[in-house]
């Protein structure tokens, strides 16, 4: 059988159930020898068998397998305390009852501070609970019973009635009052396990709350039976012996059954680690956090994924984020340098289930990386183009403003000195004809250069901004131009393209157009610039076709991160529009 | 007597050609100034008849300054001028209380002397 090779069974586990078999055996023979059976004593011997089952079953199949140790010392403890009523006249039974007597409780308070994981809560005031309280108050108490307990003439004493090995006579002292004081005690710790126990639910993350409730309940039940038994004890009440251990076993029944069913449930949530795998298949860009959130049960659950290239971690949306070093974040790494799970670190009481989660994620991680690679690089190629641009932008701006100061400012002052020679020459009319040749050159290479210069980079643009410089353009436009300007100012660079876009536009409109009259719309919505060039002209204009300077503008555009589209049905026109963002 | 002209132009090599070529015509050239701030302080001490004045100076407009001028109770005839041309200006040319304009291309006394004079 293949599921029972998968447990583990070590040396300690066969040991432990070769002693549960010994021990029900050697109970239940006991009884049957000396002939006290009962049905209360069977059905107790048979819940305590069952717990040990239970047990063992945890602690071979359950990863970790502290819990299923604990889970099979409480009955077995138990079990072996009530050997004394199956061997009354045993000094020996009466050694191990005594010896043993109340540590099956503390294991099993043990087990509900430490369940499911088995390691028990943090915090000093537990292990206190558990170390001292139990187990050491427990072993005082049951040397000094061991030493001086004799009761052969309490015939209502729960057994056992002879002396124990160690038995060394009367106590110097009422071992009556210690033996009440003593229930008082229990009486007292009783509830502070209980609520120590709540506490942790209380703080308990969704998954392990969910393990844990059953436990809760029994364990309440079982608290408050053991609260009225030591009451009973305290009270002389023995007649309410009977139906109370009736009770009290079957609580002992359903509180393995219930420790049972709760691992269950870890298991279970573990299961829906497989609907996680499905989930995560169909997941878009962010899926794996929604998915691993649901699965996990933490609504704070965040992603950190780590860019080698930029050497940091970021987030599904690429932004740059720091891993939280506090108490109140979690974080647990999924692969070699792949991604980290930031949650809450209530969930790091179940270790398995966020490996298992975190192994059934790592490929829709890895995509998640490598979406968030691609937009980091497509948002760098993005702004490079755009700094591109307006670096050519910027250069021009010099360029033609260096003409301007320079070269055009000399040919200036050459022509004004041409006037200042030509009134000094009198009426020497060849040096005058002359010096009218000389200023018309200068004239001619003054024109030309502001060509060139306003080629370059509009100066209008830069001095008197894009209304100016569009009027400039209708103006130097061969047909009538309607403009429509309700831009105010935009952002340099957009104003540059806006201006050039109208640029090309009319130039193309007094080349091929044939129009009558054009008309130019420029206006802001939110955050968008919007322009509109339209003629009434024969239409045909093509955005693809190349060296029409459409395509050039449709680059320049959509380095702004803008769009241009031409609409040109040949005879209806040409209309021709740019949407360009330009969030200040 | 000669009337007094303030010369506002960012470019010393346009104000020196042009000091000369104003002297020439029989204008008394009382003072130079290399932007708006500077100009309309030099108005204000020296009063003169006339100003030419350029358009783009590199602390503002020479138009913002023709309008501040105009309303100077000493009241300048003042000529624009500008190494752009007209229709690089645009339409604000047509608003200013400037008595004309004269692109630097075309700059000449005689042209100078009739803007000044005209009424």
């Amino acid at each position: 059988m293949s599921y029972w090779r998968t447990g583990s069974h070590t040396a300690g586990w066969w040991l432990a159930a070769a002693l549960a078999l010994l021990l029900v055996t050697t109970y239940l023979g006991g009884q049957i020898h000396v002939r006290v059976v009962s049905p209360q004593s069977v059905y107790f011997a048979l819940t305590m068998t069952v717990g040990m089952l239970v047990g063992l079953w945890a602690w071979a199949w359950r990863t970790p397998s502290r819990i299923g140790k604990l889970m099979f010392w409480w009955p077995a403890l138990l079990l072996a305390a009530d050997l004394p009523s199956a061997f009354p006249e045993s000094s020996l039974a009466s050694t191990i009852g005594l010896g043993l007597i109340v540590f099956g409780y503390i294991v099993f308070a043990q087990m509900a501070l430490s369940y499911p994981t088995g390691k028990l809560l943090p915090g000093r005031l537990a292990w206190i609970y558990i170390f001292i309280l139990g187990y050491l108050a427990q072993v005082v108490q049951n040397v000094v019973n061991m030493l001086y307990w004799d009761l052969s003439d309490c015939p209502f004493c729960p057994p056992p009635r002879v002396p124990t090995l160690i038995h060394i006579g009367a106590a110097p002292f009422s071992l009556r009052t210690w033996n009440n004081a003593w229930f008082m005690f229990i009486m007292a710790i009783l509830p502070i396990g209980l609520f120590l126990v709540y506490r942790a639910f209380a703080q308990a993350s969704p998954g392990t709350r969910r393990s844990t409730g059953p436990v809760l309940a029994t364990l309440t039940f079982f608290t408050c039976t053991s609260w009225v038994y030591s009451y009973v004890l305290l009270t002389d009440r023995y007649n309410a012996l009977t139906p109370l251990s009736w009770v009290q076993t079957t609580g002992a029944l359903v509180a393995s059954f219930t420790a049972l069913i709760g691992l269950g449930m870890t298991k279970r949530a573990r299961g829906r680690v497989g609907d996680l795998v499905v989930e995560l298949d169909r997941a878009g860009p962010g899926g794996a956090r929604r998915a691993l959130s649901r699965v996990l049960g933490d609504p704070t659950l965040e992603l950190a994924l780590w860019l080698p290239v930029r050497g940091t971690w970021v987030d599904e949306e690429g932004r740059e984020v720091t891993l939280p070093a506090g108490r109140d974040r979690a974080v647990t790494l999924v692969g070699e340098d792949l991604a980290a799970i930031v949650h809450d670190p209530v969930l790091l009481d179940q270790p398995a289930l966020l490996e298992a989660a975190g192994s059934a994620a790592r490929l829709a991680l890895e995509n998640e990386r490598l979406q968030v690679e691609l937009r980091a690089q497509l948002a760098e190629l993005r702004a490079s183009r755009a700094r591109i641009v307006q670096a050519g932008d910027e250069e021009r701006r010099r360029l033609e403003r260096d003409l301007h100061d320079g070269a055009q400012q000399r040919l200036l002052g050459i022509g004004m000195a041409l006037q200042l020679v030509k009134s000094r020459v009198g009426g020497n009319e060849e040096a005058i004809a002359l010096l009218d040749e000389t200023e018309l050159e200068v004239q001619g290479a003054l024109t030309e250069l502001r060509e060139l210069a306003r080629g370059i980079h509009p100066a209008v643009l830069t001095d008197q901004g894009l209304g100016a410089a569009i009027r400039t353009l209708a103006d130097r436009a061969p047909i009538p131009v309607e403009i429509h300007d309700t831009s105010a100012r935009l952002p340099a660079h957009v104003e540059t393209a806006i201006y050039f876009v109208v640029a090309e536009a009319l130039a193309n409109v007094a080349r091929y157009a044939h129009a009558s009259n054009a008309c130019v719309t420029i206006e802001r919505r939110n955050d968008r610039a919007l322009v509109e060039v339209r003629d009434d002209g024969v239409g045909g204009a093509d955005l693809n076709v190349g060296g029409s300077g459409l395509r050039g503008l449709a680059d320049r555009v959509g380095a702004l991160d803008g769009k241009l589209r031409v609409e040109s049905p040949p005879g209806g026109g040409t209309r021709l529009n740019a949407e360009i963002p330009c969030a200040s | 007597m000669r009337a007094t002209v303030l010369i506002v132009d960012d470019h010393p090599l346009f104000r020196r050609f042009a000091r000369r070529l104003l002297e020439d015509e029989g204008f008394a050239v009382v003072g130079e100034a290399a932007d708006a701030a500077a100009g309309l302080a030099a108005a204000r001490e020296l009063q003169p008849a006339a100003v030419l004045l350029d358009i783009l100076l590199p602390d503002g407009s020479g138009l913002d300054v023709a309008s501040t001028l105009a309303k100077a109770h000493y009241a300048p005839a003042v000529v624009l001028t500008s190494s752009r041309s007209a229709c690089d200006l645009g339409v604000a040319l047509n608003e200013t209380p400037a008595r004309g304009f004269i692109p630097k291309a075309a700059f000449t006394g005689a042209a100078f002397t009739e803007l000044v004079t005209s009424t």
